[in-house]
């Protein structure tokens, strides 16, 4: 099992204010990974250190094997990772077609995987020509997720799906990622512990902007003390 | 958990919503109409025709300005105070095309001699993250290089064969080379030599000066960088070699080309200056923002004042190179016929190459009313097409909601912006082109038309195209219709006089349409609430 991403001691500042104040993990490839911790502690800036929208000022964020300090964004997104943000980021002026054909890295990606995309998101078909306004939030979170499935991604950056769901719907979101994990490797920002536990392999505990526990998810249910001392009651 | 599920408003009906959520526009729409309707009952109705035909021309001009500034402000939320100067600038350069090509010849060699060593920019970008890593050393080296290869430009520039006007003899400045191309009394002017210097040194150090800038440009916009740069691709090395190529193949062949040039109607050199300047703005735009607009992202005031002082350096580089006093640009022989079957008459007479046409009775300018207000029809529907169907469209549309998402999709936004801001400069320059004949060239027709577009933009909705267009249409028709009536007058039923407008209050009224469309509808009539 190869390390797909390695976050070493990242330090990201975001104006004047220390955000993160050394966080470290490893992504295995293909296995789930899941950020927990309070809110407010780092989790979406350590997604976003990841991506280069908000760089890290010392560490290295380790990309198969490559580091990626320096590049710009869209260059470490073209390496082959995903981002579904927190505030969904669709296009409102774009259909939702080209909402989905927007992230398409080369010609007909989106033809190329749309049997994967309709086949988990089959709702998204009925609604291709709609404009992104006019979709619900939970259609609204499909779409952020598909449009991450249309380029050929190693590594989906995955914040708080469950996030404003209905349950029906987060069953439904749930369902979709774990047949994605078959596919790619994800990370995980998840509030919503139980669905953590039951998506993700892997935990790393983010406290006050620092990395605080990390391992196994198995181990981390049966441990109360730990969840009740960095995430609240359980 | 937060549950935060999107509440929406119930519902009403189609037809009763509809009329709920542009209130605010149907008023205006409602007020606008009883303008122009009220002016009908007022004016002769040809006055009020032609009135609204020169709007129109007007609302073109002022559209091809503010669609680039509405294209820039939704991308980029960069505010290019300069703009109005690109209009101005273009219509300098295109007329320079169009009256004196062998100009326009002779500078093409060295100006493209530097462009293709600047077009190496990521190669200098790669050598110039490889310099000393200490503070003072990145500072000054690209300052001391950068200077360097700007002495060495100027120096040969002025060593160059250009054959320019003479502004201190009456006889060569552009009044007359204007008015001698109008007469058909133009001669071919006689080719200059080299200045004290062989052509191979002055082609090959015009070059390297070129270079030396480039590197100076790289490292000083490059100097935080930590990392070396990745080598440029293919694609630079081609751009490069294209455009020296095309430099040294004009300079070769100056002579026969200045002769065939010249041998040419007004017309075809008039549709070449016209392309010619809509290239060279577009390259001048891409150049403005990666030099300019690019350190100074997130910082808009910085930014207002660059681009306000860009616009400065512009007209006084203008009044040096053209002098100050304003001149003509000749009409193009197709739009300026006179004699045999003039003026034409109706629809047939749109192709008839009549200087006016006559439309129900009234007599329009084919140049200055239809031929303007063509080109900005073609323009809206092109930009439209390229908004809506092309795949940078696409970006752009996304990119003016979450620059930063489009980002994170892996698509270089640093480009889109570089395309967007050239396509701005190249509709504006496209505008100054495409006015001059109508209204002249002086170095301060860029801050009217600003003006103008700038209150089109907040009529419209600030980063809404299609707002720009509209706004721009009313902008121009209110303008007109205020003109008309400072001769005309209103009748007011309580005064003996009728009521004229002085020319003081035209632009008044422009602005005081702006007020009364923002206080009604804050964000312009086609503008998304924030």
């Amino acid at each position: 099992m190869s390390v797909l991403l390695d976050v070493r001691d990242i330090n990201t500042y975001i104006g004047q204010f220390h955000i993160l104040e050394g966080v470290s993990f490893e992504v295995p490839e293909g296995e789930i990974v899941a950020l927990l911790g309070r809110n407010g502690a780092g989790k979406t800036t350590t997604l976003k250190s990841i991506l280069g929208l908000a760089p890290p000022r010392t560490g290295d964020v380790v990309f198969e094997g490559k580091d990626l300090r320096g590049l710009h964004s869209f260059d470490v997104a073209a390496k082959g990772i995903g981002y579904v943000p927190e505030n969904r980021a669709i296009f409102g002026a774009l259909s939702v077609e080209e909402n989905l054909r927007i992230a398409e890295r080369s010609k007909g990606d989106l033809d190329r995987k749309s049997e994967l995309i309709f086949g988990l998101f089959p709702d998204l078909k009925r609604l291709i020509n709609l404009p992104g306004t006019n979709l619900s939030g939970g259609q609204q979170q499909m779409l952020a997720v598909a449009r991450a499935l249309v380029p050929d991604n190693r590594l989906l950056l995955i914040d708080e799906p469950s996030e404003g769901l209905a349950p029906v719907l987060i069953e439904q979101m749930m369902d979709a990622i774990m047949q994605l994990s078959d596919e790619t490797t994800v990370l995980i920002v998840e509030q919503n512990f139980i669905v953590a536990s039951r998506l993700a392999q892997h935990y790393v505990i983010i406290e006050e902007g620092t990395s605080v526990v990390s391992g196994d998810m198995e181990d981390l249910v049966n441990d109360d003390d730990t969840i009740r001392k960095y995430l609240g009651a359980a | 958990m937060t549950t935060t599920t999107a509440t929406k408003p119930p519902r009403a009906t189609g037809t009763s919503r509809w009329l709920k959520q542009n209130r605010g526009r149907l008023a205006l729409a409602a007020f606008f109409a009883f303008v122009v309707f009220s002016a009908l009952f007022t004016m002769d109705t040809n006055d009020w025709l032609i009135t609204i035909i020169r709007g129109l021309a007007v609302g073109a001009i002022t559209f091809l300005v503010a669609s680039g500034l509405s294209l820039i402000f939704g991308l980029m939320d960069v505010l290019s105070l300069a703009h109005g100067e690109f209009y101005m600038l273009g219509a300098y350069v295109g007329w320079t095309i169009y009256v004196r090509p062998d100009t326009f010849l002779d500078i093409l060699t060295p100006v493209a001699l530097v462009l293709s060593a600047l077009a190496l920019l990521p190669l200098w970008r790669h050598v110039a993250s490889r310099w000393p890593r200490g503070k003072w050393p990145r500072i000054i080296t690209p300052i001391v290089v950068g200077l360097a290869g700007l002495a060495i430009v100027l120096f040969v520039f002025a060593k160059f064969p250009l054959s320019i006007w003479d502004l201190e003899v009456y006889t060569d400045t552009p009044i007359n080379n204007a008015v001698a191309l109008d007469q058909g009394v133009q001669e071919v002017p006689p080719p200059a030599g080299f200045d004290g210097i062989s052509p191979l040194v002055g082609i090959i150090s015009i070059w390297l000066g070129g270079a030396l800038l480039g590197l100076g440009i790289a490292g000083g916009v490059e100097r935080k960088a930590e990392v070396t740069a990745p080598l440029a691709g293919r694609s630079t090395y081609v751009i490069a070699a294209t455009v020296a190529i095309l430099g040294l193949v004009v300079y070769t062949v100056n002579d026969p080309l200045t002769d065939w040039w010249y041998a040419l109607g007004t017309t075809p050199r008039f549709f070449f200056a016209l392309g010619i300047t809509v290239v060279l703005g577009f390259g001048l735009g891409a150049f403005v923002e990666v030099v300019f607009i690019r350190p100074l992202y997130d910082r808009l005031l910085y930014q207002l004042m660059m681009t306000l002082g860009l616009g400065f350096i512009i007209i006084e580089v203008v009044r040096s190179v053209w002098g100050r006093p304003a001149f003509t640009m000749p009409k193009p022989a197709a739009f300026n016929g006179t004699g045999e079957g003039c003026p034409g008459e109706g629809l047939g007479g749109l192709f008839s190459g009549c200087s006016t046409i006559k439309i129900f009775d009234s007599r329009v300018r084919l140049y200055n009313e239809v031929f303007i207000i063509l080109v900005g029809i073609i323009v809206l529907v092109g930009i439209n097409l390229i908004i809506k169907r092309t795949r940078l469209g696409m970006i752009i549309r996304a990119g003016v909601q979450d620059s930063e998402m489009v980002e994170a999709l892996g698509i270089n936004v640093r480009r889109v912006f570089t395309v967007t801001f050239g396509m701005g400069v190249a509709l504006a320059s496209l505008g100054g082109v495409i006015a001059a004949p109508a209204v002249g060239l002086s170095p301060g027709m860029g801050a009217t038309v600003l003006l103008l577009a700038l209150i089109a933009m907040a009529i419209g909705g600030l980063t809404s195209f299609s707002g720009a267009a509209v706004g721009a249409v009313v902008v121009g028709v209110m303008q007109q219709f205020m003109i008309k009536f400072g001769s005309v007058g209103i009748p007011v039923p309580w005064m003996e006089e009728p009521f004229k407008p002085s020319p003081v209050l035209v632009p008044a009224s422009v602005i005081l349409l702006m007020i009364v469309v923002l206080l009604v509808l804050p964000h312009g009539l086609f503008g998304r609430e924030e």
